[in-house]
């Protein structure tokens, strides 16, 4: 068996966004993904299948320790996660968001709830300091069905490095780019309402096959072939900065970190790890009155990003901040934009893994994706498609936004995505 | 011919140490969208292009008949050239 493993620039940067939202009350850095079961499954085989995985993969089982020197402690004697029973009322939403506690090794978690119809909802919940969303795609997909091998954890040096000092020219770049975004530096929304209770709520948008078709034709149009992830994001920075502005905290500029998978096409490995980096994409309220305007901005700098060697650039930060404890990371992180980060959490997971079509002999009717955002930028929006629809999930934290204004948001993307 | 030949194993070359696992079978013919290839990749060949041929594919040549293969993308770059 494996020994203790190191945790990545991702993973860490991830863990960092952990504390940061259980320091202001929230259940922390956690994701969900929720499958409606056509039919029930039996609580007895899910655990029976994690107990197994478990087994092998006492990782499934690990705590985040070491502050210099990150690490998943792996346990002597793993547990498997934990399968909580729902029968009769739909469990809250404040139940099914409980926090994971990470210190005991509690990274995971499995909620089933039948309905009065025979049919049955999962929703798994995990650290996003564990793995991705598509590494939680693949190890769901083998968690449901046993005729997949789930990969082992990274090693702990996937690929050769260049020298420190080489390193650290390029970690500098980043900064350094960081640097020219602060001249038109961005104004964060903040805490609107510090006195709401600490929650998360979101809302799902589902696209029929006739208005998938024409968002993906609208997309192609505006941001050619294989662009909708780029019209995605155009079109949602267009509506925050509409929103902002009706709200009275238009920002002089808004900043999109853009998560770049770093796993080679054609495959998922490795699972349990964060294979990402972020580019930071900066659009000013001129950019954003029209979406091709946008779009237009976002793909001439994140060509300008990869010319430039940003991806790379971002990967080594990742690597050299590893070493530095979280809080201080933190600080850096904020410092580098004035406090703000990030104006608008974004994910575009594309399609969903396919072998998610059934889950332990069940029929998979529906798959949402549900993630975590910090109070500020306090909204949240991840596009997915399942089955070929186009699935939109917004997510809000209460102390920045009212259920109305996203539910204003949600709708207003929707249709600016229809008609950009 | 050898024009396109070499300019189809160059693109081969980089996808498969830049782009694709190294286990993908990548051939020429090679189905690109369906074995994964995204926005981010098409930018990295577009860039690769651009490095080795001193020109950028304008966005109207990207369509699905130029990206189906290494093959097709190949040919687009002679014909572009020339």
């Amino acid at each position: 068996m494996y020994g203790d493993l190191q945790l990545n620039g991702p993973d860490y940067l991830m863990l960092g966004f952990d504390r940061e939202l259980r320091r202001h009350g929230f259940a922390g850095n956690t994701c969900q993904i929720v499958l409606k079961l056509g039919v029930a499954v039996s609580p007895d085989a899910l655990m029976h299948r994690l107990a197994q995985l478990t087994v092998s993969h006492p990782i499934l089982n690990a705590r985040p320790a070491g502050c210099i020197w990150p690490k998943w402690k792996l346990p002597s004697v793993p547990q498997a996660p934990q399968v909580r029973v729902h029968r009769g009322n739909s469990p809250s939403r404040e139940l099914l968001n409980e926090p994971l506690d990470s210190r005991r090794g509690q990274l995971m978690r499995f909620d089933l709830s039948d309905d009065s119809e025979g049919r049955q909802t999962l929703t798994f919940t995990w650290l996003h300091a564990l793995m991705d969303a598509p590494g939680a795609e693949h190890f769901l997909a083998c968690v449901g069905n046993e005729d997949m091998v789930l990969p082992s954890p990274p090693a702990a040096a996937p690929r050769p490095q260049p020298p420190l000092r080489e390193r650290a020219k390029l970690a500098w770049k980043y900064i350094h780019h960081l640097d020219e975004l602060c001249k038109a530096a961005p104004k964060s929304i903040g805490v609107r309402h510090p006195s709401a209770p600490a929650e998360l709520r979101h809302r799902v948008e589902t696209f029929d096959a006739a208005d998938t078709a024409r968002i993906r034709a609208n997309a192609s149009q505006l941001a050619g072939l294989l662009g909708d992830a780029q019209f995605h994001a155009a079109t949602a920075l267009c509506e925050l900065h509409r929103l902002r502005d009706r709200l009275g905290c238009a920002s002089p500029s808004y900043v999109l970190p853009l998560a770049v998978g770093l796993r080679a096409k054609g495959s998922i490995n490795p699972v349990f790890s964060n294979e990402l980096t972020m580019l930071m994409m900066q659009l000013l309220p001129p950019q954003l009155d029209s979406t091709a305007v946008a779009i237009a901005a976002l793909k001439q700098q994140l060509e300008d990003a990869l010319r430039g060697g940003l991806i790379e650039s971002g990967r080594q930060l990742g690597l050299l901040f590893r070493f530095l404890p979280i809080p201080l990371y933190m600080a850096m992180a904020k410092q580098g934009l004035r406090g703000e980060i990030c104006s608008l959490f974004f994910g575009d997971t594309a399609s969903v893994n396919p072998r998610l079509s059934n889950f332990l002999g069940a029929p998979v009717e529906d798959f949402t994706h549900i993630a975590a955002v910090t109070p500020s930028p306090g909204l949240g929006v991840i596009f997915y498609y399942f089955r070929g629809l186009l699935k939109m999930t917004v997510v809000h934290s209460t102390r920045v936004f009212t259920d109305a204004e996203t539910t204003e948001f949600a709708a207003s993307l929707r249709q600016r995505l229809l008609q950009p | 011919m050898t024009d396109v030949r070499e300019i189809e194993s160059s693109l081969l070359d980089f996808m498969r140490r830049e782009v694709f696992a190294p286990d993908l079978e990548l051939t020429a013919e090679t189905d690109l969208i369906a074995s994964g290839f995204d926005s981010m990749s098409l930018v990295r060949v577009l860039l690769f292009i651009e490095t080795s041929h001193g020109f950028w594919i304008p966005q109207g040549e990207i369509n699905a008949e130029t990206l189906k293969n290494i093959r097709s993308l190949a040919a687009t770059v002679v014909r572009l050239r020339a």
